[in-house]
């Protein structure tokens, strides 16, 4: 049996690249992947424990989790898609009229 | 386990289920009936909001008890910001009446996200499991990245959505490995089953799990409740969303955030653990780490705040600066002070945006501090109530923010952290500047153009009249409230088997 570490490490690896991705990729469509690929480390995670522990709830979460998840990326899409129509860019760094 | 085992219990999420219902409601209503009128719709929701509200008041004294599985508690802490951010809902639909007009919004809508929203407020608040925390977040910033992108055709209000949806998934994300590395080293979600896990020594590994998984908890906390390093989101999408939406998001979500961030905060790191047991370790360091986090807070806020030209940006540095505060609260762990200080700061901020929604006018055109030079005894409808609300964002004595501020330190005092009183003590010395700069503004400066009298619609008057005498009352009669705080069970790090 695999153990539960590699399981672990392999989701904190991919929670790392996605946050990353988030911090240093300058197109929303990339920085919606990157969250995207934080939610699902997670729920790898989740699942690690879930099913090493003989325990449900882990994964009942994960079931939310993927709810929230699509919900979000819905959302999310609905605001780059208003983004775009108003400046004819994805690119997070033409979003720059409310100074930092 | 029997269907008797998972706990069902309508009543106890009564205020969830009757809100959630009227915005599905709102929603068919649309899709059979239509109409333009915002009445209607308005009238729904208000009378949705109220039901809500009387049935989280008739539980008010109930015993505390959880429900479905534990997932959802009902206790004194619970109703009562159930109720601070129901009537936060109700202050945001008189702000928005206008604006709908104005900007021609398609009203229900707009109504049942608001709705959905203070659904996932309320839950929020009576959360006593880690994954209905999540939910209960979720279900909040879901509906208000909508809220906050809601004028459409304005690239500030697009580029609000968007830096709010992007921090905001982000920081889920951390708030939700927080979650999972805690059910890592704990087993279990269950708030209380995991103070039970921690009152015994835990494993090396199980050790580290908690630790990393406590430390994303704060990260995912802290951008919820805007606190620094994690508010770079707040001043621009305060600045960048609709007036009403700034003035209900600075109010409900952060209420709801703190009392999640409270319930959790008590229950995993502050009860009082055995001495060998792996909490007793932890407890220390969070502690710390969240009087850092409120010291920062405050200071940032406030200094940042007097560079400011633009009043929605200020009032979000402000807000920010008032999280600092709310945090000694969390630190000193008594949860009457900052239920109380939500209440305060709930009125005043949502009278102080009101005003300042209504001088923005349309499409927010009129946002920056000088351009309430003279507004003094032009208007005195308006600029009387913003003095009184900006006097009493600086807490001073009469008006509700003095009550709630001194009820903080004093409790952080007695707590102990008096290193932090005397920071904040500081804090709100250098706040007293910019809140008043305005109000010298408005009443000692010649306006530069002349810019022609707005008109007080009544919904606006009424919000304003009900902010007034309710920042007047918590500030010279508040016997009555702390009456009831006090009578309300104290403890929430109390166990429940």
């Amino acid at each position: 049996m695999v153990p539960m570490s590699w399981y672990l490490a392999l989701g904190a690896v991919l929670f790392t690249i996605g946050a990353v991705s988030v911090i240093v990729k300058r197109d929303i469509l990339s920085m919606l992947l990157a969250i995207e690929l934080m939610l699902n480390s997670v729920n790898l995670t989740l699942v690690t424990f879930s099913s090493y522990f003989r325990e449900l709830s882990g994964q009942i979460l994960v079931f939310f989790v993927m709810v929230v998840a699509a919900a979000e990326a819905g959302v999310g899409l609905a605001i780059v898609v208003l983004l775009f129509r108003n400046r004819q860019t994805v690119d997070v760094d033409q979003a720059s009229m409310l100074k930092l | 386990m029997g269907i008797e085992g998972l706990g069902i219990n309508y009543s106890a999420i009564l205020p969830e289920i009757i809100l959630a219902l009227t915005g599905v409601a709102l929603m068919l209503m649309e899709a059979f009936w239509p109409s333009r009128s915002k009445r209607r719709a308005g009238l729904v929701t208000l009378a949705g909001l109220g039901i809500a509200l009387m049935a989280t008041l008739q539980l008010w004294g109930a015993p505390r008890q959880t429900a479905y599985a534990g997932m959802v508690i009902i206790d004194d802490f619970r109703l009562l910001f159930t109720a601070i951010v129901i009537i936060a809902s109700v202050l945001a639909v008189f702000l928005s009446w206008n604006f709908l007009e104005e900007e021609r919004i398609q009203p229900t809508a707009y109504f049942a996200l608001l709705l959905f929203c203070a659904v996932g407020m309320a839950l929020l608040t009576s959360s006593h499991d880690l994954i209905m925390v999540f939910l209960g977040i979720e279900t909040v910033t879901i509906s208000t990245y909508v809220l906050a992108g809601y004028r459409r055709n304005d690239l500030r209000s697009t580029e609000a959505a968007l830096k709010y949806f992007i921090l905001g998934a982000f920081s889920s994300a951390f708030l939700l490995y927080g979650i999972a590395l805690v059910y890592g080293a704990t087993h279990t979600t269950n708030l209380s089953a995991i103070q039970a896990a921690l009152n015994q020594p835990l494993g090396e590994a199980e050790r580290a799990l908690m630790m990393v998984g406590a430390a994303m908890l704060l990260i995912g906390f802290g951008f919820k409740v805007t606190a620094v390093p994690f508010h770079v989101w707040t001043p621009d999408v305060y600045e960048g969303a609709p007036t009403p939406v700034t003035a209900f998001l600075s109010v409900g979500p952060k209420a709801a955030g703190f009392a999640a961030f409270l319930r959790v905060s008590s229950l995993i790191f502050g009860a009082d653990f055995d001495l060998a047991s792996a909490g007793r370790a932890l407890q220390s360091d969070w502690i710390s780490a969240l009087a850092v986090m409120a010291i920062l807070t405050m200071t940032f806020g406030n200094l940042i705040a007097i560079a400011q030209t633009n009043i929605k940006r200020m009032l979000a540095y402000s807000s920010i600066a008032h999280a600092g505060y709310v945090l000694m609260g969390i630190v000193a762990r008594d949860w009457q002070a900052v239920a109380f200080y939500m209440i305060a700061y709930t009125v005043m901020n949502i009278g102080a945006f009101a005003v300042v929604a209504l001088i923005a006018r349309r499409g927010d055109e009129h946002v920056l501090i000088e351009d309430y030079s003279g507004l003094g005894f032009r208007q005195p409808t308006l600029s009387f109530p913003l003095t009184v609300f900006l006097i009493s964002l600086t807490g001073i004595p009469g008006t509700a923010g003095f009550v709630g501020k001194f009820w903080l330190f004093k409790s952080a005092w007695e707590a102990g952290f008096s290193m932090l009183v005397i920071i904040a003590v500081i804090n709100t010395v250098i706040s007293a500047y910019y809140y008043l700069y305005v109000v010298i503004v408005m009443f000692f400066r010649e306006a530069k153009r002349e810019i022609e009298p707005v008109p007080l619609p009544g919904a606006f008057g009424f919000t304003l009249a009900v902010t007034v005498l309710g920042t007047f009352y918590l500030g010279l009669l508040p016997t009555r409230v702390f009456y009831y705080l006090n009578q309300a069970q104290t403890a929430i790090a109390h166990l429940i088997h």
